[in-house]
């Protein structure tokens, strides 16, 4: 499971105080109550295992902890960190300091008062993390402190590195450490046994030592009694009453771990290829087939079975919270096959009015949308162009929004382009791949291109005589929305906005079920006298069935058609509220150079994935070209987006625009504005937009991993740094500034803003007016048209 | 209603901190008005222009081997020997203040409307009449570790003229920070105390800069907010959940915050007002000048919000004619969060990413209380509605707004 951060930040008044005593209870913890007057504030970052380990790191206003009764299990570990607490136990009070821990039974009478605030890092170990070993009685012992040295130091460093790390970890590492963490505790709880005087303590802590033997002789055949009684220099006899009084005999105790432990490397997937013979062996069954029976008449299913259906289990948790982009092993898996670049598709198609002269010698193409005329989820230098234009050509492209299948009466049908690319039966489905994934879905099996890039982009088209280094304006004249084709909404203009598994708020929802994904659909209201977008209803996703067989039980894959009566509509969503339209693309790309097919989803310096709702109307992009022809597409049309674009969507609507596009050849652009530009540019008729990312050329940077490491490695504090340097070196080149001059107007006159936290290489972009520089003479020049 | 008027004098500022333990320099009602008049802590960067002359300034800056006016400036050590000085600079607003509302009460919520903002002319004959600021890029901007050109790292401080007819402000001269030596006998090789006077023979004067560039004025406070109650003396660099040096040009005319009330009659102070500032305030300040504000107060008292935009208010809020904006920062309440070393624990963890990850808790609970939201709702609102901004990233607590116009709620 991955980390989990709690803030009462999250919730109003006393919310706040029931959430904080459920983060609290997952330890089987109590809170006493906080400071009174002002309001309390408590956050948390905890994580749970497989097994049941739970660690976390709390941080709050002054108050005291008790142990909730509670199931059985290790006693709890507390470890104040920076500020000192006082352990009371009846009428003791003893005075914790940071660094020290408390080893806590559960359920019994003690109380832990943090007078000047609650910092801890807490461990919760319940017995069933040990899988049927026997841990020592240790209920009825007294709550003990531990200074900083040996085994205690050891726990105390482990627990605290880890709470540091806690949501760095991959679920891999996480269980590792988990598993460890209780091993160290479990040590350090014999430790309190061992020092009780009373002599049923005594007895238990000999046991726990002869446990301990067991343990690290389970790799031999036959281990006897004789060997574990010579091993703690006691009797056989004496070992047999131990056991005895355990209820258990020794044999069935050294079997059944052995079964144990085979059973739980048989469901570590780290250990998947380890033929299961080699793991009985080292468990001490030297007969496979023994073993297979034994293992079944134990557990009900033979070990090849619980294998089985554990890699099921484990898939099903990977896709349950989400992955984007390739895997790392996928990649390198691809890169071992040589992958094969996208189908060709028919070259150079000229539909509609392409080529009508227009006055000034420039020309008017027209691109409707239809299956052949996109492609799904991906940029690639190998596409063949549909058309070819010239520079200064105007050009009108229809563009689908990938969401229209959110609602398919409303956004598909009736429409012939429309239902062109969303065609899908089971036997015939004319956008095949949708992502930069393999075709044969071999990584998630989700579908082919495995939804590694969701947008459908109309295009591709190459521009006469661009080459790598020159520089394409993308200048966009209209944006029109696409209208409804169903007769019972013809005319009217709808679109969707997903909450989805890849929006900033998915790790942390605060309402019931999570997680979950929330589809909205809106109507957009074009005849206002401001135009605005309203919603009209909502559903919570559920699994959905493609007509290939394939179930999506989270929204992984693009253009799955909702069938109606699968979801349930909630209507009376938003009411009154209108929200302004803000009409842009959210995709405007020239292919990159770097890879064959390239996930559409992360931005960078190609553009691509923009989503910055400045890119509308009267809004120009200047982007890098880096292979021959430029290979322009657009897509993802967006009615309304906030900065941030926080849900991972925007109002999601079909739009058409026309656009001006204009080359400007590399020997031209030294002095202008575009000299030196190796990053998307947008250019209002206010401002200049410049686009700073986490990783600005994440292909190049992390090379052939790049389409995996991008989703990882974003943060807003890299795409922040990002800005400022593009920043910095536009004002020196463009506006002929010192550093000192750049920085200064940095300062006072740019407005840095957060683009986009969920196109996996996030976005921050920096606002310059252009009025600074009214009466400016930098010898700059504005490129030509 | 009374309008009362706060002059900045030696008795009624406080230099680098904030505290529960000042006594009021003026008490007023709720509804009251206030002019208050605030000097900037840079003046002594320009010392004949921004001081030279105002009799005011003079006294509040006065430091020589005898004497010092403010001798405290910052939370740091006031007893010796110090590093930087009194104070030790932790913390360096010159603020004025503090100023009680009656009945303000731990859990209340007191509301500070901005009614108007005027600059502090120069009283120095030579420039009298005209207005100037200061702007430094600073040790702890955020490109101070990233400069490309030599000498790095360097500080360099600009000059500003603001024009109050055209609304602008223009450059008038740079200098490279260059040690400093105080009236104590202590150096400041960097900007680490406030209030040295930049003796201009030991600098160089860079003219031209900025040529022909004019810089939209955009007048407010940097630092305006509440006494915490956690501790005594509080740093009054970091931001916080009862406001301070939240750095936001939106915080101007027309504006009405929203602070939670810590302490017993609030404690209102008000300074580092800048002429204008970029969303970051990147090389660490704004257009540092001195203005003059006039402000009314209003206190809400906690059984009255409930069903009112102030419900479940914990941090401060701002409120214009467009927009409400919370306040996210990279940690919420850093006093509490961050133990007893917080105020030295803070200059390690700004980031834009925990900032942001703070707007959007607000910003979630401020629609699902107040406009009675659900969470899908809100989440879905946010992300087609809502825009997140950077505040700041150069005041340890860096800050992300997350605001949402008020018209998209017209039928509520």
């Amino acid at each position: 499971m991955n980390a989990q951060p709690f803030t009462s930040e999250s919730y109003s008044g006393d919310a706040g105080e029931a959430a904080w005593q459920d983060v609290l209870r997952g330890f089987g913890l109590q809170s006493l109550g906080a400071r009174q007057g002002s309001p309390a504030h408590a956050s948390a970052l905890s994580r749970l295992s497989s097994s049941g380990v739970r660690l976390g790191k709390f941080s709050a206003d002054a108050q005291s902890l008790r142990s909730l009764p509670s199931r059985a299990g290790l006693p709890l570990l507390l470890m104040p960190v920076e500020n000192s607490t006082v352990l009371v136990v009846g009428e003791d009070r003893q005075i914790v300091a940071a660094g020290q821990l408390i080893l806590a039974p559960r359920g019994a009478d003690w109380q832990l008062q943090f007078q000047r605030g609650l910092r801890a890092v807490v461990l919760s170990v319940p017995a069933e993390a040990f899988r049927g070993r026997k841990v020592p009685p240790l209920a009825a012992v007294q709550p003990r402190v531990f200074g900083a040295e040996g085994l205690a130091d050891i726990v105390g460093r482990t627990a605290l590195a880890t709470a540091e790390a806690l949501n760095r970890l991959s679920e891999a590492e996480w269980e590792a450490v988990a598993q460890s963490a209780a091993e160290l505790l479990l040590a350090l709880s014999g430790e309190l046994v061992a020092a009780t005087s009373d002599p049923s303590s005594s007895r238990a802590a000999l046991l726990q030592r002869l446990y301990a033997a067991i343990e690290r002789s389970m790799g031999s055949e036959d281990i006897s009694i004789a060997d574990i009684a010579q091993a703690e220099g006691i009797s056989e006899r004496y070992v047999q009453k131990l056991f005895e009084g355990t209820g258990e005999s020794f044999s069935h105790y050294v079997r059944e771990r052995r079964l144990q432990r085979a059973w739980h490397d048989l469901a570590n997937p780290a250990e998947a290829a380890v033929p299961i013979a080699e793991i009985a062996y080292r468990y001490g069954f030297a007969d496979a087939a023994h073993f297979s029976r034994l293992f079944r008449e134990r557990f009900g299913l033979p070990p090849r079975e619980l294998r089985r259906r554990e890699a099921e289990r484990q898939t099903h948790s990977a896709v349950a919270s989400g992955q984007r982009g390739w895997p790392q092993e996928a990649l390198a898996q691809l890169r071992a096959r040589q992958a094969a670049g996208p189908a060709r598709r028919p070259t150079l198609r000229e539909d509609g009015e392409a080529g009508a002269p227009v006055p000034g010698g420039a020309a008017r193409h027209y691109l409707p949308v239809y299956a052949q005329h996109v492609h799904w989820g991906y940029f690639s230098r190998s596409l063949d162009p549909l058309i070819e234009i010239a520079s200064g050509d105007i050009v009108t492209i229809e563009t689908l929004t990938q969401h229209a299948s959110d609602d398919p009466e409303r956004m598909i049908e009736g429409d012939p382009g429309a239902e062109s690319v969303f065609h899908w039966t089971p036997t015939d489905k004319t956008v095949n791949r949708r992502g930069a994934g393999p075709l044969d879905a071999s990584v998630f099996g989700r579908g082919a291109g495995e939804g590694f890039g969701v947008h459908i982009c109309t295009g591709p088209i190459a521009v006469h005589g661009a080459q790598p280094g020159d520089v394409l304006e993308v200048h966009i004249l209209d944006i029109e929305p696409r209208r409804s084709r169903h007769p019972a909404h013809a005319g009217r203009v709808f679109g969707s906005s997903v909450a989805a598994w890849w929006g900033y708020h998915y790790s942390e929802l605060l309402s019931e079920p999570h997680p979950r994904e929330c589809v909205t659909i809106y109507e957009i209201v074009t005849e206002a006298d401001e135009p605005y977008a309203e919603a009209l209803h909502s559903y919570r996703w559920e699994p959905q069935t493609d007509p290939s067989g394939v179930q999506h039980v989270l929204y992984d894959y693009p253009g799955v058609l909702v069938r109606p009566g699968t979801v349930t509509l909630q209507t009376n969503v938003l009411e009154g509220v209108r929200i302004p339209l803000r009409p842009h693309f959210g995709v405007i790309a020239v292919a990159p150079r770097e890879a064959e097919l390239v996930d559409s989803v992360p931005p960078a310096y190609f553009g691509g994935n923009l989503d910055n709702w400045r890119l509308g109307k009267g809004a120009t992009v200047y982007l890098p070209v880096s292979v021959p022809g430029a290979l322009l597409s657009v897509g993802d049309p967006h009615a309304a987006q906030g900065d941030g674009e926080l849900s991972g969507t925007a109002i999601e609507c079909s739009m058409t625009g026309t656009f001006r596009v204009t080359l400007h050849k590399k020997a031209d652009i030294g002095g202008t504005v575009l000299a030196d530009l190796t990053y998307p540019l947008i250019e209002t008729p206010e401002d200049w937009v410049l686009t700073g990312f986490s990783h600005p050329n994440y292909l190049a940077e992390f090379g052939a991993s790049g389409q995996s490491e991008v989703y990882a490695k974003s943060s807003l504090d890299l795409a922040m740094r990002d800005a400022f340097r593009k920043m910095r070196r536009f004002l020196m080149t463009t506006k002929a500034l010192s550093e000192d001059e750049a920085v200064a107007l940095m300062s006072v006159a740019v407005d840095f803003g957060i683009t986009q936290v969920v196109d996996g290489n996030w976005g921050v972009h920096a606002i310059l007016s252009k009025r600074l520089f009214a009466q400016h003479e930098s010898g700059e020049a504005a490129p030509e048209s | 209603m009374t309008k009362h008027h706060l002059p900045a004098t030696p008795d009624t500022v406080h230099w680098g901190y904030f505290s529960k333990t000042l006594a009021p320099v003026l008490t007023l009602k709720s509804g009251d008005r206030a002019v208050i008049e605030s000097i900037t802590h840079h003046a002594n960067d320009d010392y004949a222009r921004m001081i030279e002359g105002d009799r005011a300034a003079e006294e509040i800056f006065l430091w020589t081997k005898d004497q010092k006016t403010l001798r405290r400036r910052g939370a740091g050590a006031t007893d010796g020997p110090f590093t930087y000085g009194a104070g030790e600079g932790l913390g360096v607003h010159l603020l004025t203040g503090p100023v009680a509302v009656e009945g303000a009460e731990p859990g209340d919520i007191i509301e500070v409307r901005v009614i108007d903002t005027w600059p502090r002319p120069s009283a120095n004959p030579a420039y009298a009449g005209r207005f100037f600021g200061s702007n430094p890029a600073a040790n702890w901007g955020f490109q101070y570790k990233d400069l490309i050109e030599g000498p790095a790292p360097r500080e360099v401080v600009t000059i500003y003229e603001l024009d109050m007819g055209e609304a602008v402000v223009k450059a008038l001269y740079s200098y490279l920070w260059t040690p400093q030596i105080d009236p104590d006998g202590i150096t400041h090789p960097t900007i680490d105390y406030p209030g040295v006077r930049v003796d201009h023979d030991t600098i160089d004067k860079k003219e031209g800069i900025l040529s022909g560039i004019k810089v939209p004025a955009r007048l407010h406070f940097g630092t305006m907010g509440l006494a915490p109650a956690e501790a005594d003396f509080v740093s009054t660099i970091p931001p916080n959940y009862t406001g301070g040096n939240m750095d936001d040009w939106r915080i101007a005319k027309g504006a009405r915050m929203y602070y939670p009330v810590a302490v017993p009659g609030g404690l209102f102070s008000c300074g580092d007002a800048h002429a204008t500032q970029g969303d970051s305030e990147l090389s660490g300040t704004a257009v540092e000048i001195s203005l003059t504000g006039e402000f009314e107060f209003i206190l809400h008292k906690k059984v009255e919000l409930g069903g009112t935009i102030l419900e479940g208010l914990t941090h401060p809020l701002l409120e214009n004619d467009e927009v409400w904006s919370v306040y996210g920062f990279s940690v919420a309440n850093y006093l509490s969060e961050l133990g007893p070393d917080h105020q030295s624990e803070i200059l390690k963890r700004g980031s834009l990413d925990s900032a942001m990850r703070d707007a959007f808790r607000k910003l979630r609970r401020f629609l699902m209380t107040t406009q009675k939201l659900s969470e899908d709702e809100a989440i879905s609102l946010m992300s087609v509605a809502a825009d997140f901004a950077v505040t700041q990233v150069v005041d340890a607590n860096w800050g992300v707004t997350g605001s949402i116009r008020k018209s998209i709620f017209p039928a509520r």
